[in-house]
């Protein structure tokens, strides 16, 4: 509802209008850290669950956002809370096809572009499947007999509501009943125009089949011997200990970035931050004073730390001051350049077997 | 450029002359891409001084598709232009007061980024994210026509800066979700009519044909020119960088090496005709568009004069080439990689199948974002260096789509670690004469060198920093709130030199006050 009624302001003003961020607790983080690389508005084109919002906001943290952990687990609270799936349309068809968790890469193509009505594209999925999918394939992209791909057909994309595909049909094409295509009444083709640009968002990179299939293909004795081994995992982790039960935390694609990328992804079930360690600092000056706690914010010029009192101190970096870091991920950081992917599954595996 | 140099020499000794004043009137500057100013009065000596001219916020993020300003600003007239998605600005150059301020209704696409104007005699040009190419007259901001480029319903859109050469606008496209050709137009700067276009894949039978399975693979093989080409006069050529191949991250249906994707193009600059290309990324499956420019260089390789082109491309690879022919001189990576198994005989990287996107996932170096993306690097002819805003990072990359026919993306990558740097590259031989670390993980914003012996960019931590070009050392900085979003220019007005840089939504000048 929220994407058509930001699509209907754009046509009433004839410009992109992206609406208001919901009023809630955290709309200013989100408009400050999402906002400082894009419009933080595009979000409200989506409608995601905790993990796929979680998802979004690490890869945002791998292109570069810019906040404290506290400020992303407040950013995937407001998302998840403001901005949930949107509720699948109550039809039979629509009930079996994967949850649609948003509406493609927001802005790509017209503002005018049809809005898929879920409940015409179920019946247009019925009047396809009976006339079209033996020559245009099971997800329209055509197939390799005959048929044309129609998700990249010009006359699908610049259809709105049958407006290409009517005429189009009215002047005769072959259907698999041997029905003549003229035959078609004006709701069927807005059926099938919505059926189509349906397959058409799906095709899209935001599409609800983009989704990490299968992690689970690797040896979970080697994956245990490179833990107790060449891995040095076991050096910090216990599967008895801190990791005891994590495959039934986490499922097994977020197992397998959370493995990986500990530092940077800290997501699943739990919202970011949980059992994130923190960087930490010793800055000494040069007049020999000692300061410790966790990293705030560093750069070649200034320091800042909160010590173990919850004070916020900065420095300025200079001759005689040293600043000491500890990252407790550095052995993770160490591993990127040495596993191989086959470790990386195998690893995985092992880990999966800890329910 | 000749009364830049006599400029330069006479720094100094002739004051009167120094009241010239030396603009920045196309993306780069200048149409060799270096971003390098014959500017010195700011410099090593006095750069610690440099302070606070003017700032220029666009709306106060009122309208957040012009939140980031990403265009290079132009100086022409003593008069700054510069863009948003759907806004063009004209201010004072001096004082950053606003003349004018155009904003084009949209349509529609992608509000991503828009990297700026160009200038032909009084007119202004941009590109919109609904698929147009506009002319503004430059003294008032007033419309003088418009002309689709592209098709929105296929999903293409614009956000490039145009360059004008000679009398031709060349634009190029935008579009990265469903399976269309890329390519690159000449445009009438009195009409905006089509002059020549040239297709970044190839018909069947054509050259480079036979890197495509199939007619239907190439039709929709993508291949953006996301980013404004250079241009050498002489040999009457433009050096353009096309993008990834589509399907993005697929690479089954579209089996070879998909040319001329992921490209570095030579083009005959009054036809659009295909002189040379060479291929940073044969077969790309990553998304690293080879689309940074391609810049320009009178240099020596081996003690021979060469007039050479070098890019520091996103998928983490520096090449230096011949600018005639398109051979390869240096192929060297400039952060390390890990997805190539060594160089073909032209200098290409062989990409290895293993680092390919695979259904349980392959940890890929460089990421999605690249060891360098759109923002402009920079060649210092003064110190013989290359350099780039880099990002070492990595991620997981996915099949998603394991359907008989998969289109769009197919895949993506997910997850990250990365760490970040200032590369200075020697361009005769690729090896990385200083890196200055940065402590952040990764960084944007683009880059600018001067005769000054300086070397301008942006740290992850929104500072705008000016580095020894020879060294490295940081020697002055300002913390801007928001992290560089364009690449920084210098222009010098009435005997006063500016820096100028945008972060977010707003536009600082610098100068050193006398």
């Amino acid at each position: 509802m929220r994407v058509t009624k930001v699509l209907l302001l754009a046509l009433c003003a004839g410009a992109i209008v992206y609406g208001q961020l919901p009023d809630a607790p955290g709309r200013d983080t989100v408009k400050r850290v999402c906002g400082a690389c894009h419009p933080a508005e595009v979000v409200l084109a989506k409608g995601m669950t905790r993990e796929q919002w979680g998802s979004i906001v690490s890869n945002m943290i791998s292109r570069g956002a810019k906040g404290t952990d506290a400020e992303f687990a407040q950013i995937i609270d407001y998302l998840s809370t403001n901005l949930p799936p949107k509720a699948p349309a109550a039809t039979a068809g629509a009930a079996k096809r994967p949850r649609r968790p948003s509406n493609l890469i927001d802005e790509a193509g017209a503002a005018d572009k049809q809005i898929v009505d879920e409940e015409a594209a179920a019946r247009g999925s019925a009047i396809y499947k009976a006339q079209c999918v033996s020559c245009h394939g099971e997800q329209a992209r055509g197939t390799a007999k005959d048929g044309t791909d129609l998700v990249r057909s010009l006359i699908v994309l610049e259809d709105r509501n049958g407006s290409k595909l009517g005429p189009f049909l009215a002047k005769g094409h072959p259907m698999q009943s041997g029905a003549a295509s003229s035959s078609l009444t004006q709701a069927q083709i807005e059926d099938l125009s919505n059926y189509l640009k349906q397959e058409v968002d799906n095709t899209l990179r935001t599409g609800p089949y983009n989704k990490v299939l299968n992690v689970l293909t690797g040896d979970p004795k080697a994956g245990e011997a490179f833990f107790n081994g060449a891995g040095h995992c076991n050096q910090c982790h216990s599967p008895t200990g801190d990791l005891a039960h994590i495959a039934s935390r986490y499922d097994p694609p977020t197992l397998q970035l959370k493995t990986v990328f500990p530092q940077t992804v800290a997501f699943g079930r739990h919202s970011m931050g949980a059992g994130r360690k923190p960087v930490t600092v010793t800055v000494t000056t040069a007049s020999g004073e000692k300061a410790e706690g966790e990293l705030i914010e560093m750069d070649d010029f200034n320091v800042s730390l909160r010590d173990k009192d919850g004070q916020y101190r900065s420095f300025a970096r200079g001759p005689g001051v040293t600043v000491e870091k500890h990252d407790p991920y550095e052995a993770h950081e160490k591993l990127l350049d040495q596993y191989t992917d086959k470790e990386i599954h195998d690893v995985v595996a092992y880990l999966e077997t800890l329910k | 450029m000749k009364r830049i140099f006599v400029l330069a020499a006479c720094l100094g000794a002739c004051g009167v002359l120094l009241a010239q004043n030396v603009e920045w009137p196309t993306y780069n500057g200048d149409y060799s891409g270096r971003r390098f100013s014959q500017l010195t009065q700011i410099n090593k000596d006095n750069v610690k001084s440099l302070s606070l001219s003017w700032v220029y916020r666009v709306n106060g993020g009122a309208d957040p598709s012009a939140a980031v300003i990403k265009a290079t600003p132009l100086v022409k007239d003593g008069v700054m232009y510069f863009t948003a998605p759907d806004h063009a600005w004209a201010i004072d150059a001096r004082t950053g007061h606003e003349i004018w301020k155009y904003q084009w209704s949209s349509k529609g696409g992608i509000h991503l980024g828009n990297r700026g104007a160009g200038i032909y005699e009084n007119w202004l040009y941009f590109e919109t994210p609904d698929c147009h190419l506009i002319s503004l007259n430059r003294k008032d901001g007033s419309f003088r026509w418009s002309q689709s480029i592209c098709n929105l319903d296929q999903m293409y859109y614009s956000s490039v800066a145009p360059i004008i050469i000679k009398n031709h606008v060349i634009v190029g496209v935008s579009g990265d979700d469903l399976d269309i050709p890329g390519y690159l137009e000449a445009r009438d700067p009195e009409t905006g009519d089509l002059q020549w276009k040239w297709m970044s894949v190839p018909k069947p039978g054509e050259p480079g044909s036979e890197t495509w399975p199939s007619e239907d693979a190439m039709e929709h093989g993508g291949g953006m020119t996301w980013v404004p080409c250079t241009y050498d006069p002489e040999m009457n050529m433009l050096f353009v960088g096309t993008g990834n191949p589509q399907p993005v991250i697929i690479g089954k249906g579209r089996e070879g090496h998909n040319l001329f994707t992921e490209s570095i193009v030579a083009l005959n600059a009054d036809s659009g005709k295909l002189v040379w290309w060479f291929q940073p990324s044969p077969h790309d499956t990553h998304d690293w568009d080879a689309v940074q420019t391609p810049v320009l260089i009178d240099g020596e390789i081996n003690g021979q004069p060469k007039k050479l082109v070098a890019q520091a491309s996103r998928n983490g690879w520096f090449f230096v080439l011949d600018r005639k022919t398109g051979k390869d001189y240096v192929s060297t990576e400039y952060v390390k990689t890990n997805w190539a198994k060594g160089v073909d005989a032209k200098g290409q990287p062989i990409p290895n199948p293993a680092k390919e996107p695979k259904e349980d996932g392959a940890l890929v170096s460089p990421n999605q974002g690249g060891a360098a993306n759109w923002p402009p690097p920079s060649f210092s002819p003064q110190t013989g260096l290359f350099y780039v805003n880099a990002t070492r990072a990595f991620s997981i990359y996915y099949v998603y789509d394991t359907s008989e026919k998969a289109e769009g993306w197919g895949g993506n990558d997910q997850g990250g670690w990365g760490e970040s740097m200032l590369q200075a590259i020697d361009y005769q031989t690729g090896k990385i004469r200083w890196s200055h670390k940065w402590e952040g993980d990764s960084v944007r914003g683009g880059v600018l060198s001067t005769a000054g012996g300086l070397v301008f960019a942006g740290d992850p931590e929104n500072n705008f920093i000016a580095l020894d070009a020879k060294t490295g050392d940081p020697l002055w900085h300002a913390n801007l709130g928001k992290g560089v979003s364009n690449g920084p220019m210098t222009y010098e007005l009435n005997g006063t030199q500016y820096v100028v840089v945008a972060a977010g939504d707003s536009i600082y000048a610098f100068v050193v006050n006398r």
